[in-house]
Parts: C-alpha cells; structure tokens; sequence
C-alpha cells in the first residue's frame, strides 16, 4: 500500500484544549472535595469520563456552530462561597417552595424547603444530615443521581464530578404540588461554577418546575448546569427554564428526561442572557403512550450566542410529541438550533412534529440550523420544518395602513413571534414578566 | 408494514450479465507510477499529467470521510485495478462497424442505441464502457451547431484550452477524498461545450457501463454552456453481478455562464447487491454545477435506485446575481441498500433562488437518509430556498433519516424547509381494492404519484423508464 496512513499532527490548539479540560477538571474536583457529599464512586467514575474526552472544537458535529474557543484563554477557578448579603429571589414567581444557590453554594436563608413523608423539596447536603433522609429515599435519590442516558458527554460528566450540592425534588406518588417548586440560580464574580438538579416524580405526581439562571456583574463566568427528570408513570412535570445569565457568562446546560408510560413533560426554555449558552434537552422514553412537548425561544443581540440542541428517543408505542423552537438574532448575535428525533421500529403509531423558526433583523446575524429525523418505525406521523426570514414587509404595511408606525408595527410583530412561546408558561405572574421583559427588548 | 404490503424480494437485477471481451488492464493497486502510466496509456500533455499528480499528492494526505450515515468495511486501495479499456485495434475508429461485435450486443441488450438503424430517437450518445469511451453518436450533426460532445480525453487532445480553463475549476482537486482520487486517476467520461446562444438541438447522453469485475470506475464528466446557451444531458449506469463491491468515484463538473441553462438528469441503476446485502456498487460521486454567470440556471434530477452505497450531493454554487439551483431526486432503498444523498445549495450572489425537492423511499433492511444544505452567504441579498424531503416507507425494518443543515448570514434571506414521513395507508389500499385494483397495481400507482413531482423534471423516454424501474425494484414487496 503506497498511501501512508497519516499521522495526524496534534496541533497546538489540541494540546491546549487537552490542557485545559484538565484544568477544569482538576477545578471540578478539588470543588467536590470541599464538598462533604460522599459520592466518591460517582465523582471517580465521572473523572475517568471526562478523562476519555478532549475539549469540544469546531471539529466535533456536536459543536461544530458554537465556538467555545474563547473559554481556553480564561482559566475559571473554583467557585467559592459569594460573599454578597443580597436576597436571591425570583421575583417573577411567588412560591413556597424555592431553593436558591449563589455560585453552586445553598444558601439557605433565601431558601424555603419541605421535607415531609410524600414531598422533599431540599439541597441534598441538608437532606443527608436529617432524619427524614430514610434508607428508602437514599435509594431513591441513589439510583437516579447522575443515573440518566448521556451522562457520558463531557460537559455533563464535568458537573457530574465538580458539583458542590444537589437541589432535589421528590414527589411520592399520587402527590400534587399546585405551586410551582423554584430554582433559583445566580452566580457573582469570575469562577465556574457547576448546578445540579434532581427531580423525581412518582406515579401520578405532577408539579411545575421554574428554574432561573441569572448573575450579577461583569466578570466572565462559566457556568455549567444538569438538571435530571425522572417521571414515573403517568407523572406529570412542567418545566419552566429561563436563562438570563450576565453578559460574560458561558453557560453550559443540560436537561435529561426520561419519561415512563402515561407521563406528560413539557419544557419552556427561554434563552435572553449570557455570551454563550448552551441548552441540551434529552428526553428518554421507558414507557409507551408518553407526551412530549418541547418549546424554547432565545432573543439574542449584540455577540450572543444561543445553541440549543434536542434528542427525543421514542422507543415505545402511541406517543405524541411536539416542539417548536422560536429564535430572534439582531446584532451579531448567532442562533444555533439541532433538534433530533429518533423513531426506533418499536415506536409504531408516533406523532411527532418539530417547527424551528427563525427570524433575522440583522445583516450580521447568523442562524445555523439543523432539524434531524431518524425514523424506523413505518406507521408514525412525523414531520418537521424549518424557517428563516425577516419581518415580512407586507405585514408591517398592513399595520401601517392602519396607522400604526413602522417602528411600533416592527415592535408588534417581533412581540407576537415571541410570545407564542411565552403563552406556553402556566404561570401567570411569570408570563406577565416575560412579556415586559420582551416588550423592553424590541425597544 | 401490516398485512398487505411487505418487502419481500426485488426484481432480479436484470443488467447483471458479464460481457466476455478481452481487455487491456493496468495491475492492481495505486501508485504515482500507476498515476503516470494513466496519463501516458492516454497519451496525455503535461498540464494533465501535472492535475493527476497534484491531486494524487493530495489525495495521499487526506482521509477517508467517516460521516456519511453509511456502514462499509474498509476499501482496499490497492486490490483496485485502476484502469482497464476494451482490448481494440490501434488505430481509430472510423465507424461503429470497426467497434468490437460482443460490445455492440452488450448494449444492445441494455436497451441503448448505438447503432446506426436505432438512432431514431433524437438523443446523441457517448457510451462508456468500464473505463473508456467507446462511441458517440450524432458528432458532426451537433458539429455543425458548433456543439462539442466527446469523450473528454479527445477532448483534451482536441480542446486543451477548454480542458485546461474549466478542468477542476467546480471541483478543486482535493475538494474531497474520492474527488482527489478521481482527479488523480479518471479514465474517461464526457465533454460537452455549448458555444455561445445555442441552444442545443438534441438532447445529450451518456451510458456508463462497468464490467470488469475488480475494475474501479472513475469517470469525470464536464459541462460548459456559453453565455445564453442551454442543454439537456442524461447520464445512465449499470454494471454486471458480482458478489465483490466495486467502487465508482465520478465527478460532474456544470459551468454554466450568462443566461445559460443547464438540465442535467441521471437514472442510476448500478447493482445493489442481491437480497442479503452481498455485492454491488459503492457509488461515491461528487457533482457539482457553477451557476458562473447573471441569470444562469443549473437543474439535477436524478432517479437513484442502484448500488449498494449511495454517497451522492449534487451541489449547485450560486455566485451570478439572479441564478437559479433545482434538485429534484428520488432515491429509492431495498433491501441492504444505503443511500445518503441530497444537495448542496450555496447561495453567494443577490437574488438567487434555489428549490430541493427530495422524496426518498426505503424497503426492506435498508436505509436510506437525505442530507442537505443550504448556506447564505453574508453577502447574498435576497436569497430565497424552499426544501421539501417526503420519506416513505415501506416496512418497519427500513429506516429514514433527515440531516438538513440551513446555515444563513443574511437577514433578507428566505429559506423553507420541511419534511415529512408516511406510509401506504391500509385505506388508501382498500380504496383501491374497491375499485377492483390490486394492492401490487395500487402501490406501484401510489409511489408514482409520491414521486411525480420528480419525475415530471425528467425527459419524457426517462421518465417512463424511471416509473417502469420503481415499479420492477419493488415488485413482490406487496402481498
């Protein structure tokens, strides 16, 4: 054979991006030392996954439109305890069951938990050290933590071996929490920091999530976020996700989901801050007759950049699911959108629809898209479809014809392509907040 | 699929019979020697010996692409033989009557008029067999248009100037890994020159025919229409059985300048491999067409039902203001076929507008997946794409797959895309039933109508051909 096989050159570039995950994931560990969680056997297992990856580059097809090569040049240490006094709350939603962290760390002055014998809603440091925590939560907790499909990804294995305490939410079953259960997340100062959520919903459980991502400042942070959903059967969860970090912040995020026969699960993920963010949302089937519904918006200006990525894996008969990604660019903004969906053959009878649309309102702007159908089972409905345009200018002069300036009509429609979104959130308080959050952005 | 529509067995593949003709083989393997003996075999002029070398150069530093959506094992580079030419006397041909008799009756029982009492139908042909072009028809009728069409290594003893100004200009020597290696290696294939405002009076052909059984086919085709000239050109294929896998790296260059209009329309038929996967073609093509010129238009169609791998992008590089990019395939999968084919459409001048009309078929175990994309470039204003990828499929051991990627840098760009899966209903086939038609009759009607709006691109005799081709590829999979 006269073609040699060519031995790849490791670059430079290579070397440094080797370099560095190691250096988050010396970071990662040292973080979980300080911790006193004992998951040695996980964080061990998580080390040696991280171990086998290297640094995503434009190489990788996971990551081939969002560059994270600006992070190699920051070298984020640990995140210690904020310092700062102020009262982490959610303004927008008003809950009796709100657990909030500052750079990872609870903190439990602005924290309000249950622990009862059907509901816990507390960070898994204060749960080990009480006497509600009884052998057959621990197995609980145990078996699911860190237990879902996609574990191996480097970014989830690095918060998976990094992350300094667990927000859990366990419902047994039957139980029904009317109020939504809040997250609440921020961050101050240059580290990184790696959140970790767990919420478990048993057998006809059903409860609404609201996680909030926000930061104070302008320092350049990283933050990474897993958060793992397990619906047992017929279990319902909505979840709420709003990420408005600070300008400076790389975040990195994943959702799992796996969904049992019967349950319900619907993610509203709406991306406004941060330099960088990233949204994995996962959903496993294990369990025929589930429903799915997946809805996100990002409204990004300036050099923000918003990639979400979407697996749905359907493995079992009858279930349906929608999504419908909505992204805004102005500026120089970059929208990133891979949603996939995979039919297995034993999926037959799957109603599957998928919407991606894009909107541009700026010549700098830059939308990458890839919708993805997978499909082995031959009797299933599934579709998808794609957009990208700008505002259309009959639409503007048709409100123009009723007196309604350029300017106002541009606002009003830019406001109504959100707000399909917006309207998907059950809670009013939060809707509301939304709007003049989005009102105030097409200013 | 339930009762009444299964994938069972395909047609027997009815091209797959051997032709016994002596023929004149280079040894296996590849080297820059090997390069070289290629070149001088040929009798070729420096510039092309220097193309082949580049790119063999090249090709010796690239690697093989691992993300088509298809599963083979290693191709042995060296247990190819990379030229092999019908053993004929030294001297020219002067008429089809010198050709070798055995070839006139292989093409003869494929259907394909080369001889002189069949060129009734109005369609000028260049056949090219294993590696070599073995005749063309109608020359001086289209000489006298001011038409070019010949093999395109007469051409580049006849036209170097026009070889040598368009010859990897679509297509970089290493654009890609079996570009590079067609670039270094490619026999023959055709050349087609449309000189300035004509419009061409015939339509073009060319049959590729593969019968050696350890040959590689590489054939390189290249288009050029002049300024406000236009022209229809069909390209078919087959090769004989053989429970080896062969490997076909052609590439298609289309330049079309001003106002020029270029149509060109494939029917694959190469062989898949019999019904456990065993054998067949590994097709991996590079084509692509410059719309070069304002208002320049480039349109494939193509009709893919061969070969055992499908690895096949039909590109279409929109740099003129107000040029036009059409697509339009069907591909159809049975039993261990993979197909991963689509389009690339790239969007660099203003106005330019492209369509992608994609419907897909799988049967049996195969798979069958479109990939595409659609790129706007910052500079692009008023772009517009509209994409449509149908799949259906026949049975639940046959997969579909999706992979369209739709990168836009302009904000006065429209791209639309979408895409969707089905089955042959159990009504539709009742409806039918009514009507006294059988479920075979009422399949093969369905899956001519899932594929008309494709079909309808083609040339009337093509069109015909592909829906007879459906029809026999998937016979049996009703019952």
């Amino acid at each position: 054979m006269t073609k040699s096989i060519s031995t790849t050159n490791v670059s430079a570039s290579a070397v440094n991006r080797a370099t560095y995950l190691k250096h988050l994931l010396t970071q990662a560990s040292a973080a979980a030392d300080e911790s006193t969680l004992p998951l040695k056997a996980l964080r061990d297992q998580a080390i040696a996954t991280v171990s086998d990856h290297t640094f995503p580059s434009g190489r990788d097809e996971e990551w081939r439109f969002t560059d994270l090569s600006d992070m190699l040049s920051l070298p984020f240490q640990r995140a210690a305890k904020g310092t700062d006094a102020h009262q982490l709350a959610f303004s927008a939603v008003q809950s009796d069951y709100q657990l909030a962290s500052l750079n990872g760390h609870y903190r439990s002055s602005d924290s309000k938990t249950l622990k009862q014998a059907g509901v816990v809603v507390a960070p898994l440091s204060e749960l080990l050290q009480s006497p509600d925590y009884t052998q057959k939560l621990e197995a609980i907790v145990s078996s699911r933590l860190a237990q879902l499909q996609g574990a191996e990804e480097v970014f989830t294995a690095l918060n998976t071996a990094g992350f300094t305490d667990v927000m859990v939410v366990w419902l047994a079953a039957d139980q029904v929490i009317e109020e939504p259960v809040c997250v609440v997340r921020e961050s101050e100062g240059e580290a990184i920091a790696h959140l970790r959520t767990l919420v478990i919903a048993e057998r006809h459980a059903k409860l609404t999530l609201v996680e909030s991502f926000s930061g104070t400042g302008e320092a350049t942070r990283c933050n990474t976020s897993v958060t793992e959903i397990w619906l047992a059967e017929g279990a319902q969860v909505n979840h709420v996700r709003l990420q408005d970090e600070s300008a400076e912040t790389f975040h990195i995020a994943k959702t799992a989901v796996d969904q049992a026969a019967n349950s319900r699960y619907q993610c509203t993920a709406i991306d406004l801050g941060a330099k960088l963010s990233r949204h994995h949302l996962e959903v496993y089937q294990s369990g025929p007759q589930t429903d799915t519904h997946m809805y996100g918006l990002s409204a990004l200006g300036d050099r923000q950049l918003a990639d979400t990525h979407s697996l749905l894996t359907l493995i079992h008969p009858h279930s349906s699911a929608t999504q419908i990604q909505k992204n805004i660019v102005d500026d120089k903004a970059h929208a990133v959108f891979n949603g996939k969906v995979f039919v297995a053959q034993t999926a037959q009878l799957t109603d599957a629809a998928q919407l991606n649309r894009n909107l541009m309102l700026s010549n700098k702007a830059r939308i990458d898209t890839k919708p993805e159908l997978d499909i082995v089972a031959d009797n299933v409905k599934c579709a998808h479809g794609a957009t990208v345009s700008q505002l259309q200018p009959d639409e503007v002069f048709y409100l123009q014809s009723r007196g309604i300036s350029a300017e106002q009509a541009q606002r009003l429609l830019l406001y109504g392509f959100a707000m399909e979104i917006v309207e998907k959130i059950s809670i009013e308080s939060l809707r509301q907040s939304l709007s003049d959050r989005l009102t105030e952005w097409a200013q | 699929m339930s009762s009444s529509v299964q994938s069972v067995v395909s047609q027997p593949y009815k091209y797959g019979f051997v032709t016994d003709i002596e023929s004149d083989s280079l040894p296996r393997g590849l080297s820059e020697d090997v390069v070289r003996a290629i070149s001088a075999k040929k009798n070729e002029p420096q510039f092309m010996l220097d193309f082949r070398l580049k790119a063999y150069r090249r090709w010796l530093t690239m690697e093989e692409p691992a993300w088509p959506n298809v599963k083979y094992p290693p191709i042995d580079y060296d247990d190819i033989v990379y030229y092999s030419a019908p053993k004929q006397s030294e001297k020219k041909l002067d008429s089809l009557d010198d050709v070798d008799p055995a070839l006139l009756e292989t093409f003869d029982k494929l259907g394909i008029s080369i001889n002189e009492q069949k060129r009734l139908a109005n369609v000028a042909v260049d056949v090219v067999f294993d590696s070599v072009s073995i005749a063309t028809t109608f020359k001086e009728d289209l000489a006298k248009h001011g038409v070019i069409f010949c093999s395109i290594s007469e051409a580049i003893h006849e036209h170097p100037e026009l070889v040598k100004k368009y010859l990897g200009t679509v297509i970089p020597t290493g654009d890609n890994y079996f570009a590079a290696l067609n670039s270094a290696v490619f026999s023959d294939g055709s050349f087609v020159y449309i000189p300035k405002g004509v419009k061409c009076p015939m339509d073009l052909s060319t049959y590729f025919r593969m019968n050696n059984g350890d040959t590689g086919q590489f054939e390189r085709t290249l288009i050029v229409a002049e300024e406000g000239s236009s022209v229809t050109y069909l390209e078919g294929c087959t090769a004989p059985m053989y429970d080896t896998n062969q490997l076909h790296a052609a590439i298609v260059e289309l330049v079309a300048l001003d106002n020029a209009e270029i149509k060109y329309s494939t029917v694959q038929n190469w062989f898949a491999g019999d019904e456990n996967g065993k054998g067949g073609i590994y097709n991996f093509v590079t084509k692509r067409g410059l719309c070069k010129g304002v208002n320049s238009k480039i349109s494939w169609t193509q009709v893919e039902t061969g070969s055992a791998i499908t690895w096949k992008y039909p590109s279409c590089v929109l740099v003129g203001d107000n040029s036009v990019g059409e697509f339009y395939s069907v591909a159809l999968t049975n039993n261990y076929q993979q197909a991963d084919t689509g389009t690339k459409m790239v969007h660099v001048g203003n106005n330019t507008r492209s369509t992608i009309i994609s419907k897909g078929i799988s049967a049996g175990k195969s798979k069958n997946s479109y990939r595409g994309l659609v790129q706007v470039n910052p500079k692009a204003e008023g772009a517009r794409n509209y994409s449509q990828c149908d799949s259906m499929l026949l049975g639940d051991t046959s997969n579909a797959n999706t992979f369209p990627y739709i990168q836009v840098q302009n904000s006065t760009a429209q791209v639309e895309h979408e895409a969707s899966t089905s089955k042959i209903g159990e009504d539709q086939l009742f409806y039918f039933a009514q009507r006294g038609i059988s479920p075979e009759d009422a399949v093969s009607m369905i899956i001519s109508g899932f594929c008309r709006d494709v079909f309808n691109e083609l040339p009337m005799e093509f069109a015909a051909e592909a829906d007879k081709l459906l029809s026999l590829k998937l016979e049996n999979s009703v019952g």
